[in-house]
């Protein structure tokens, strides 16, 4: 009730947010048929990466940075932690050059390709950190070689890789905690926008002026009654 | 502590190509990408076939 | 193509009017979680992690104790990586710059370090039931930077055809050095009984966290770079990208590694700013593909795209849904 009494925010956050996103988007049971490749599980296999790597951070941390040199309980979550970063590198740059070849900013998605660009840029010093972070002999030399380009790009002065408790600062929470922002607003704009439509074959040759050369109106959007979409939907076909 | 099946701590061999010079366990990771990333493309995904055959 | 069509062809893949099929996104994410979950526990088993012990000054100056002793005399001279690096730890240069932007220097020292104060003097000068060490402090610090400097130039010649002997002392052969033999001699013994690790640790207040100093102190000698080398970690080794012993590194710093290998970076004084400059561009870069002409094109140009979409095309020809 806000025609015209002053504008409460709370309602127009609610009303912004489910627009944006309203329950069917957010978590859809349905996908667009074009969906058929191999290459669409790369999002989610390094969204659940992510998962484990926080999981089993979160166990080396309750314990406190030291645990895991003394202990083969300890010894096997930092395997973890470890392995489950080079799943995440691993599943997330295979899902990015996916993304790079289907043009998949197309349509208004700029956005979402951006966020996802900005989270792996930022996953690559979160695991720095983390690799300063081990004090052990690799944080040894892997700090003191590193602050060279901190220094001379001047970060140095305040991102200092061989202070200890800065270093486990930013990597237990400050960086993974932008990590998980960035991953979690490119997550709702793939959800906002939908997958990226694939190519049309009979499109644009590169001639100037030309547009859309399929047999139809030309104009994008419209259909033509020869090309009405064949309906796709197979009760008996379940992906998973 | 339990040991690793494969014991990993010693050190790399490398792979020398021009200047290029990489350790071997990289290496492994960079090509199962590649081959990952080609089969993800060309594997076909289950469903279509039931559908063609369906119609 | 005119930026009209263009955009007109940008938005008209905005929305998808084609068909659906059913899909449960709770349980793919499930099942890809266990998945990886699974994939994480067996290459634990297989490899497990590396975990190669940290080097401390203890063990260097007992290994090494020429290494030792010779970085320790740099360091009381200010000759050493650390006494002459500059911003942020003192002005004793200038640091990396590109053309007149000098990063570095603005930034200016946050993290003041003194080597010979702070590496030397400092923990000598704790060691107080040592009468005739401190004396030879004394002597040091009352001579003229001249003779200091002639002191310790003709010891680091003489360190350099130097050996260690049995019980982890130096053998030097005779000459001019003033009292610094016998305060790299208090020191090396320091260092031995693992007093110095501590004492460069808690020089500011009792809980510590930093260990810039005895990381640095470490750095300018040899220790670390003879295990590195080893290791294949060295920067020419392409490094940044290894891992101690056989295990897989950061392979995603490929691009950041290689351009330490070619010239002009490979050969230049302030390497680490261009190479910071050039990866900061193309982050930038990599960031704004959608917008970048060429790039953005490639996809269509290069029509893996067709691969991808191979069942689309073929089960529904000349329908695009859109």
């Amino acid at each position: 009730m806000s025609s015209t009494a002053k504008r409460s925010w709370t309602a127009a956050a609610r009303e912004r947010a489910v627009g944006a996103l309203p329950p069917d988007k957010l978590l859809p049971d349905s996908q667009p048929a074009y969906m058929a490749s191999w290459i669409y599980i790369f999002g989610v296999l390094s969204l659940v990466s992510l998962v484990v790597i926080i999981a089993s951070g979160s166990i080396l941390s309750l314990k406190g940075p030291g645990w895991w040199h003394f202990t083969g309980i300890g010894h096997f979550f930092n395997s973890i932690h470890m392995w489950s970063v080079e799943l995440f590198f691993f599943f997330m740059v295979i899902h990015l050059w996916g993304k790079y070849w289907m043009a998949a900013w197309r349509g208004g998605r700029g956005r979402v390709w951006m966020t996802g660009a900005v989270a792996f840029v930022i996953a690559v010093p979160c695991a720095l950190t983390g690799y300063v972070s081990q004090q052990n002999f690799d944080s040894q030399w892997i700090s003191t070689q590193a602050k060279d380009a901190m220094n001379a790009a001047g970060i140095g002065s305040f991102f200092n890789l061989t202070n200890f408790g800065q270093m486990y600062s930013y990597h237990v929470f400050l960086l993974p905690l932008a990590v998980v922002a960035i991953a979690a607003a490119h997550i709702l704009l793939v959800r906002k926008h939908g997958i990226v439509p694939p190519f049309r074959l009979a499109d644009r040759t590169g001639a100037p002026g030309s547009h859309a050369e399929a047999p139809s109106s030309g104009v994008p959007g419209e259909r033509s009654p020869a090309r009405e979409p064949k309906p796709d939907l197979d009760p008996s076909d379940h992906a998973s | 502590m339990i040991a690793a099946v494969f014991n990993l701590n010693h050190p790399a061999n490398t792979v020398h190509w021009h200047f290029f010079v990489m350790s071997v366990s990289n290496v492994i990771v960079i090509v199962i990408m590649l081959i990952v990333f080609v089969l993800a493309i060309l594997v076909p995904f289950p469903g279509h076939g039931r559908r063609e055959r369906a119609k | 193509m005119s930026r009209e069509s263009r955009r007109r062809e940008d938005e008209s893949y905005r929305e998808w009017t084609g068909g659906y099929r059913p899909y449960d996104i709770l349980r793919e994410a499930t099942i890809a979680l266990g998945v990886v979950l699974a994939l994480a526990v067996v290459l634990t088993i297989l490899f497990s992690s590396p975990d190669d012990p940290p080097s401390t000054i203890k063990q260097w100056s007992r290994t090494d104790p020429v290494d030792f002793v010779t970085t320790a005399t740099t360091e009381l001279d200010g000759s050493s990586t650390t006494g002459s690096y500059g911003p942020p730890y003192n002005h004793n240069s200038d640091g990396q710059h590109i053309a007149f932007i000098h990063l570095a220097k603005w930034l200016g020292v946050s993290h003041p370090i003194n080597t010979a104060q702070d590496f030397v003097l400092a923990p000598l000068r704790s060691l107080t039931s040592q009468p005739a060490l401190q004396t030879a402090i004394s002597t040091y610090q009352a001579a003229p930077a001249k003779t200091q400097a002639g002191w310790t130039t003709a010891y680091e010649t003489a360190l350099a055809k130097a050996s260690a002997t049995p019980s982890g002392s130096l053998s030097v052969r005779p000459g001019s050095y003033g009292p610094v033999p016998t305060m790299m001699g208090s020191l090396l013994t320091f260092a031995q009984s693992g007093g110095l690790d501590g004492a460069l640790l808690t020089s500011k207040q009792f809980y510590q966290t930093d260990y810039t100093k005895p990381l640095l102190f470490m750095a300018d000698g040899g220790v670390l770079t003879n295990r590195a080398t080893a290791d294949h970690l060295l920067g020419e080794q392409w490094g940044m990208m290894n891992e101690t012993g056989s295990f897989p590194g950061q392979v995603w710093l490929w691009l950041y590694t290689f351009w330490y290998q070619i010239k002009p970076f490979s050969t230049s004084a302030n390497a680490d700013i261009l190479v910071m400059a050039v990866m900061g561009v193309l982050s930038l870069a990599f960031i704004l593909i959608p917008f970048l002409p060429g790039v953005r094109d490639l996809p269509r140009r290069i029509p893996i795209y067709k691969l991808i979409w191979r069942e689309h095309y073929r089960s529904a020809p000349g329908t695009d849904g859109l």
